[in-house]
């Protein structure tokens, strides 16, 4: 149940002269006019400019530089997955293993693989990020080697519980469809839940 | 050059002219340093959302579909640069000891009383959560039509209004108990 008069919104979206409002209304409509003009104002942190340009002339690191960053860094991740899901990413799991050139992973008995799918046809990158590395877009980059608009990536992972999103070219976030469980981001959004379990050695 | 609309500089840029992006900074640097210090409380963190948000821009201009509607677009780059600090801090409340310093005692009655009320705000701002506070600094502090909110966060112009009232009166009740 709204705590403010309705009038005073509509004041302050412009929809209705303040004027027009009974005196303590107004007041209100002051006191929040007050405070976002506060905001507004202020000292702006120190700019950024010459650290973008400097940035930007910079040619880009290629791909095996970041690939080569991204192995580098140490990483952890929790996750959660349903039992059909579990069954689901053992098949694709095993499928992966299968097609993969190159050798699978050496998994200790606290370490398990967690596969992620997304279906993003005409998307250009794919990425995935979350509590395993930091919400840091750019370490983990999902493929379509089929170019069927079918993004795939594997990682391997301690195992327990981590939360996840899918960043499409840079800039759009998307919840993972197929995840089954989530968890409110605090933005509106809902992060995806994972669950990583023992696979054993191999 | 200085005045060219954006579709027209974002050519320049995509054209191989690197140093027209400087165009894009001095057009947006200051309101998005602002908003990411909004979003964020910290000075530090906002520049660094601002500038890692920027450079990102930079090498995905070509994703830009609309160049006219470069504005929401690089609002939502920083957005989400802001949401990644966030959530690196697991922090949704900044500490009110991050608060910037009110006013010295030798400055003018005035310059006391705006010093007063910019802590009042940013501490009730602080206390909104992140999808309200984000809702209402780009709708009231930066200025951004329902329109422009929705292609920056990819909510709904209603959901959007439903925060910003929220976020109004969240604000209205956190300045009335600091009052």
């Amino acid at each position: 149940m709204s705590t403010l008069d309705p009038r005073i919104h509509q004041a302050l979206e412009g929809e209705i002269p303040r004027e027009t409002l009974p005196p303590d209304l107004q007041r209100a409509v002051e006191e929040l006019e007050r405070a976002t003009a506060a905001l507004r104002s202020g000292p702006l942190p120190a700019s950024v400019a010459d650290r973008v340009m400097t940035e930007i002339r910079r040619p880009a690191p290629t791909l095996a530089a970041r690939l080569g960053s991204w192995m580098a860094t140490p990483r952890a991740l929790t996750v959660h997955i349903r039992p059909l899901w579990t069954l689901a990413a053992a098949l694709l799991a095993g499928l992966v293993l299968l097609t993969a050139r190159e050798p699978a992973p050496v998994l200790s008995a606290e370490e398990g693989i967690a596969d992620f799918v997304g279906r993003f046809p005409g998307a250009r990158t794919v990425e995935v990020a979350g509590s395993f590395n930091d919400w840091r877009p750019g370490s983990l980059a999902l493929r379509d080697e089929d170019h069927d608009g079918v993004w795939r990536g594997s990682l391997v992972l301690p195992t327990g519980q981590h939360q996840y999103m899918f960043l499409v070219d840079g800039e759009r976030w998307v919840t993972d469809p197929l995840a089954g469980r989530y968890v409110d981001d605090g933005y509106g959004r809902q992060n995806a839940l994972l669950i990583v379990r023992r696979t054993g050695h191999r | 050059m200085r005045d060219a609309p954006d579709a027209e500089v974002v050519a320049r840029v995509l054209g191989g002219d690197i140093e027209a992006f400087g165009i894009v900074l001095r057009r947006y640097e200051p309101e998005l340093l602002r908003y990411a210090q909004r979003m964020l409380g910290d000075p530090d963190a906002a520049g660094d959302a601002v500038a890692e948000g920027l450079v990102r821009a930079y090498r995905h201009l070509a994703s830009c579909r609309d160049p006219n509607r470069l504005r929401p677009w690089l609002y939502r780059i920083v957005a989400n640069r802001c949401k990644t600090h966030l959530g690196r801090r697991r922090a949704d409340v900044i500490p009110l000891d991050e608060a910037p310093p009110v006013a010295d005692a030798a400055d003018s009655e005035a310059e006391v009383e705006l010093a007063e009320r910019l802590a009042r705000a940013e501490s009730a701002l602080a206390r909104l959560a992140p999808d309200r506070r984000e809702a209402f600094v780009l709708r009231h502090v930066q200025g951004l039509s329902y329109e422009e909110m929705a292609a920056v966060t990819g909510a709904t112009v209603t959901t959007l209004r439903m925060r910003v009232h929220r976020a109004r009166e969240a604000l209205a009740a956190a300045l009335k108990e600091d009052a």
